[in-house]
């Protein structure tokens, strides 16, 4: 007499919380997912076949488009990439304030991360209080570069130019206010009640599972593998800098939301040092006008704020574009988990994951 | 006094009704305006200042006054109040699409169950206790005629106030149903778990001030519980209040309780393929059952229109000036002061916490507040016993 059905559902690629155009296909037994699969590609643009028709220097612009929450962290990655192709070495000066205008930009991605991921969980107020201390951080992107969220801050070899006068006063009062911004958020989140309740043991993905289905980033770190990039393959100058990667063992939403937090305090002592030891000197390596490769190969890794963000390289001999690139997005891979996450959960857990990956969709379908 | 025969207690009754809906479409608009502001400085911004996008018509007329007025420091904060009239003319004037393959007199109908079952509850609201006013002698046909503090004080007012508003949760599942969508369907099917659940707390909740007032009638109530004991409803009933405002929260479905509409989850909720007035429509009868929740916990548990708590209103009298003799009078203005302190809860709580998930919802019901309730129902028996 009766039926019991599943009801397949569409979450987006319109919807509130899918952040962007991500599509997921659920299966759904009354609230509970039962199966779950994420569907990727409305936002292609074969950004990686773009570049080989580009010259090194143009193809920077692409990184920028991709995770365009942050910018400078592709940025970087892509400039460095391209150094170990050609062999060229940065000044010191460069890279310090590459260093530290990627711990800035982490800082921006976090806090948009936390800023969507509270607003999905229902709490507003968080989402402008973020806004507000990232408007902050645009703004010294704009003082550096002149554009706020497509930066192109960096230049093979260095940088175009050196760090705007009056930039150090702009650091000085971000760095005095951020850490009582922080607790701001922390007072609003951490020991509340719903918050917690709809995020500790929510969307859970454990060490192995993480390790095995490549996921890198705050979400590997969460459970309990202690693998940052900064730490084990210093690049720029993150050989130079005291910090710490912290570490959760729960692996449930409520650790990754731990762990950014916590990495938003390193982030800020990064910085801090960064503008401490700053050294004299050029900004710029001296490099040809036109770079043209050799037959060679490159992979490499930088850990951007959603993980390890890889830029693979492949040169031909005489030619001014690289003959192959390809990215390991990190929230292409990290997306990877999501059926895992969520299947057996419930409607409402499938937003805080989807939160909780912090993913971008430019970056995913690239 | 004189006896008003049937045609005029029923032109009174009009002018009842009359004076009640003037209430509320003053109260919710204003509502959605605070709204608006208010989570707007909680978030350390502007909230609106102005109608969007316009520099012609209607809305850019609007919006050049506003901001002409808006040079007075005190009139700025009210530039964005334009907006509400914008917003009515948008509701108004969009098309109403009905879906092809929605069922269209369910479709219909549901706004309609909605914001109904959302008014009629202020029938049996008494403002004020007694007389709210009497028309004066000039007046044509009711002159010198009484008017009461409310439309039927009726004896059975509470369980009249409870059947009706649990009407309303039919508008919403029926939308839910007849939309023939997915969404709202899972968020009919939310709301259809979620009222039925809340409904029991919120009715024991409500039996305590029934037990210690001994009467069903809201005025009757309200007077005990104000005047006959040593304070407010508040403090002896804290317990209940806590318990009725949670409940009344998710009756509203507000945060954290907005369940079937939850945004980040289900889009729209029930009303995603509802468009025009009839989307209006579920949206006012939100923030009248917010009103409604408000009147009832003012009424019940703050004393209603009474002023002063804590049993002071008798040490304060007899120090009045004259002309603030009304002072220790119940008034319905004091009344209206306290149900826009709860509204404004509302949105303090909305800027201030997250979501619950929809099985969370259902545990804190079942398994917290109707034991609570039970508890303090028990708590009331023990005191109207006893003392």
């Amino acid at each position: 007499m009766f039926k019991n059905e599943e009801m397949e559902i569409n979450l987006g690629p319109q919807h509130p919380s899918t952040h962007g155009v991500l599509r997921v296909k659920l299966r759904l037994d009354g609230e509970t997912i039962t199966h779950c699969r994420p569907m990727i590609g409305y936002l292609h643009r074969g950004v990686e076949k773009i570049c080989e028709n580009q010259t090194f220097f143009q193809g920077q612009v692409w990184t920028d488009r991709m995770d365009y929450c942050s910018a400078v962290a592709n940025n970087l990655g892509w400039a460095e990439a391209n150094e170990k192709l050609f062999g060229i070495t940065v000044p010191r000066r460069a890279q310090y304030i590459r260093t530290m205008l990627n711990e800035f930009n982490r800082l921006a991605s976090h806090l948009i991360w936390l800023a969507t991921h509270a607003l999905d969980i229902g709490a507003m107020t968080v989402f402008l209080y973020a806004f507000r201390e990232r408007e902050d951080i645009l703004d010294m992107n704009e003082a550096f570069c002149g554009s706020r969220l497509t930066t192109t801050a960096f230049r093979i070899g260095g940088l175009r130019e050196d760090l705007p006068p009056g930039f150090e006063k702009l650091v000085k009062k971000f760095l005095a206010k951020f850490p009582t911004c922080l607790e701001e958020y922390e007072n609003l989140l951490s020991e509340n009640r719903i918050w917690k309740k709809r995020t500790i043991g929510v969307a859970k993905l454990s060490a192995e599972d993480a390790i095995a289905l490549g996921v890198t980033g705050p979400v590997l770190r969460a459970a309990g593998v202690p693998y940052d990039i900064r730490k084990a393959f210093p690049y720029a100058a993150y050989a130079e800098m005291d910090f710490e990667v912290p570490t959760k063992t729960e692996a449930d939403t409520y650790a990754r939301y731990l762990v950014r937090m916590e990495e938003m305090r390193q982030s800020a002592r990064i910085i801090q040092q960064c503008m401490d030891g700053m050294p004299e000197g050029p900004v710029m390596a001296k490099i040809p006008k036109i770079l043209k490769a050799e037959v060679n190969e490159v992979y490499h890794a930088t850990e951007a704020p959603k993980g390890e963000l890889g830029y693979y390289l492949v040169g031909e001999k005489g030619s001014g574009n690289p003959y192959r690139f390809h990215v390991r997005a990190p929230g292409f891979i990290n997306l990877q988990s999501l059926p895992k996450m969520a299947e057996g959960g419930l409607i409402a857990d499938i937003v805080a994951a989807i939160g909780t990956l912090d993913i971008v969709l430019g970056e995913i379908d690239r | 006094m004189p006896i008003p025969t049937l045609t005029q207690s029923i032109v009174i009754t009009l002018v009842q009704c009359l004076l009640v809906v003037i209430f509320v479409f003053v109260v919710v608009p204003l509502t959605v305006f605070a709204e608006r502001k208010v989570l707007g400085y909680l978030q350390q911004r502007l909230g609106s200042t102005r109608v969007a996008s316009g520099h012609v018509g209607i809305t850019g007329w609007m919006n050049r006054g506003m901001w002409k007025w808006g040079r007075i420091p005190v009139l700025s904060y009210w530039r964005g109040i334009p907006g509400l009239v914008a917003d009515v003319l948008k509701l108004i004037l969009k098309e109403d699409i009905i879906p092809a393959k929605a069922d269209r007199f369910v479709f219909f109908i549901a706004p309609a169950i909605s914001m109904v079952s959302a008014v009629v509850v202020f029938a049996a609201v008494s403002f004020v206790p007694g007389v709210f006013f009497t028309f004066p002698k000039w007046f044509p046909f009711v002159g010198g005629l009484p008017v009461s503090g409310g439309i039927a004080d009726i004896n059975v007012g509470l369980l009249w106030i409870l059947g009706v508003a649990s009407v309303g949760v039919y508008g919403i599942v029926l939308a839910g149903w007849a939309s023939n969508s997915k969404y709202p369907l899972l968020g009919g099917l939310r709301s259809a778990a979620q009222m039925v659940s809340y409904e029991v707390p919120l009715a024991i909740s409500l039996l305590a001030p029934v037990v210690l007032s001994a009467s069903l009638n809201f005025g009757e109530m309200s007077a005990r519980m104000a005047v006959g004991l040593p304070f407010w409803g508040l403090v002896p009933q804290i317990l209940g209040f806590l318990i009725y405002l949670t409940c009344g929260f998710a009756e509203t479905n507000r945060l954290p309780f907005d369940m079937p509409e939850a945004e980040n989850e289900l889009v729209a909720g029930f009303h995603t393929e509802y468009s025009g007035m009839k989307f209006g429509f579920f949206y006012l009868a939100e923030y009248i059952n917010m009103t409604v929740v408000a009147a009832l916990a003012s009424g019940f548990f703050l004393g209603g229109p009474w002023l002063l708590p804590f049993g002071l209103q008798g040490l304060v009298n007899p120090f009045l000036p004259a002309f603030l003799s009304w002072f220790g009078e119940p008034h319905a203005i004091f009344f209206v002061v306290k149900i826009i302190f709860l509204l404004f809860t509302y949105i303090w709580v909305r800027g201030t916490i997250p979501r619950y998930r929809y099985d969370q919802v259902m545990s804190v019901a079942w398994k917290y507040l109707i034991p609570l309730a039970l508890f303090n129902l028990l708590l009331a028996a023990l005191v109207r016993c006893f003392a």
